[in-house]
């Protein structure tokens, strides 16, 4: 069974942190009715263990790549771990996982223009080595997207 | 959408943020050579207009998420985006997109482990109308997961 490694008080801490990391140890300590020294030291555990990192979210917008697609592709399963790395190194890739079911690798790819979507799913992926098989979807309105939980370390 | 011209200050304070979100205005402003008046109006400006958050981001294993999974989802007599819309009120559903291609919805699951999957399944995504196959892939490794681009939602 796998536990969550978050006390109350950790997470209590994390959902403040998680709105806003700039808030200061002395308005988190009073928001939680603890020390700021408490404070300061369950940061820097939660930082510590790899649990928690303090970042910088941009809008695709900003990041002048306004779309969204999944790309999922068929690899030979004894390649399919040096197939990823060598996806994940693609400029436009921002994700990627592998999985079992029909497809063994997805990736996240951001682009601007359909064009680069192309060239990374069609001209790049499908030509390495060992990928016998790419599908496009193309995210045309996102529903839901919790930024706040992540893969960190 | 609220636009906001993007110059290098800007983008030269959302990198020492991204390496730390916590460093304090004049750390920032020391590193850029700026005064710290400046970096803290910036970052407001960033974030008032929706181009930027700083957040605190924790790991799946924080929360105990041992067992990720993204789902392709077809869709029948019904509209996708109903049917994307019920999808995101579980807690378990972490993203949902509407997309082009084979499937209509693709989302992305988080669960303690494999023995939730049942009552997820049958009991939560059995529920909602609309849903004619769902095409799993069960996450067993992640080789790259940046996730400091994101959709922002403006804060209520």
């Amino acid at each position: 069974m796998a536990e969550s490694r978050l006390d109350d008080l950790d997470r209590r801490l994390v959902d403040l942190l998680a709105l806003d990391a700039r808030v200061s140890n002395r308005k988190i300590a009073a928001e939680l009715g603890v020390t700021e020294g408490t404070v300061r030291g369950r940061i820097r555990r939660l930082q510590d263990e790899g649990l928690i990192t303090f970042t910088a979210i941009t809008s695709f917008d900003m990041a002048e790549s306004t779309r969204l697609a999944f790309i999922s592709a068929q690899a030979d399963v004894d390649k399919v771990r040096e197939v990823a790395e060598q996806i994940a190194a693609l400029p436009l890739i921002n994700g990627v996982l592998i999985t079992m079911g029909e497809f063994n690798i997805t990736a996240l790819c951001l682009f601007k223009e359909l064009g680069d979507l192309v060239d990374t799913a069609s001209d790049q992926i499908l030509a390495m080595p060992g990928i016998h098989h790419v599908e496009t979807s193309i995210a045309v309105k996102t529903i839901k997207y919790n930024a706040k939980i992540a893969k960190i370390t | 959408m609220n636009q906001t011209t993007i110059d290098s200050t800007d983008r030269a304070i959302v990198e020492e943020l991204r390496r730390d979100g916590r460093a304090t205005n004049q750390q920032i402003a020391d590193s850029l050579g700026l005064t710290a008046t400046t970096v803290s109006s910036r970052i407001k400006r960033l974030e008032d207009s929706d181009q930027m958050r700083v957040v605190a981001v924790s790991d799946f294993s924080a929360h105990g998420f041992d067992f990720l999974m993204r789902i392709a989802i077809e869709i029948e007599g019904r509209k996708a985006s109903a049917v994307a819309d019920e999808l995101a009120q579980l807690p378990e559903v972490h993203a949902a997109h509407l997309v082009a291609g084979r499937y209509d919805i693709d989302v992305l699951v988080a669960l303690s482990n494999f023995d939730e999957l049942p009552a997820f399944f049958l009991e939560k995504i059995g529920t909602i109308r609309g849903i004619r196959t769902m095409t799993p892939a069960i996450v067993v490794d992640i080789t790259k997961y940046q996730f400091d681009v994101a959709p922002i939602e403006t804060r209520t």
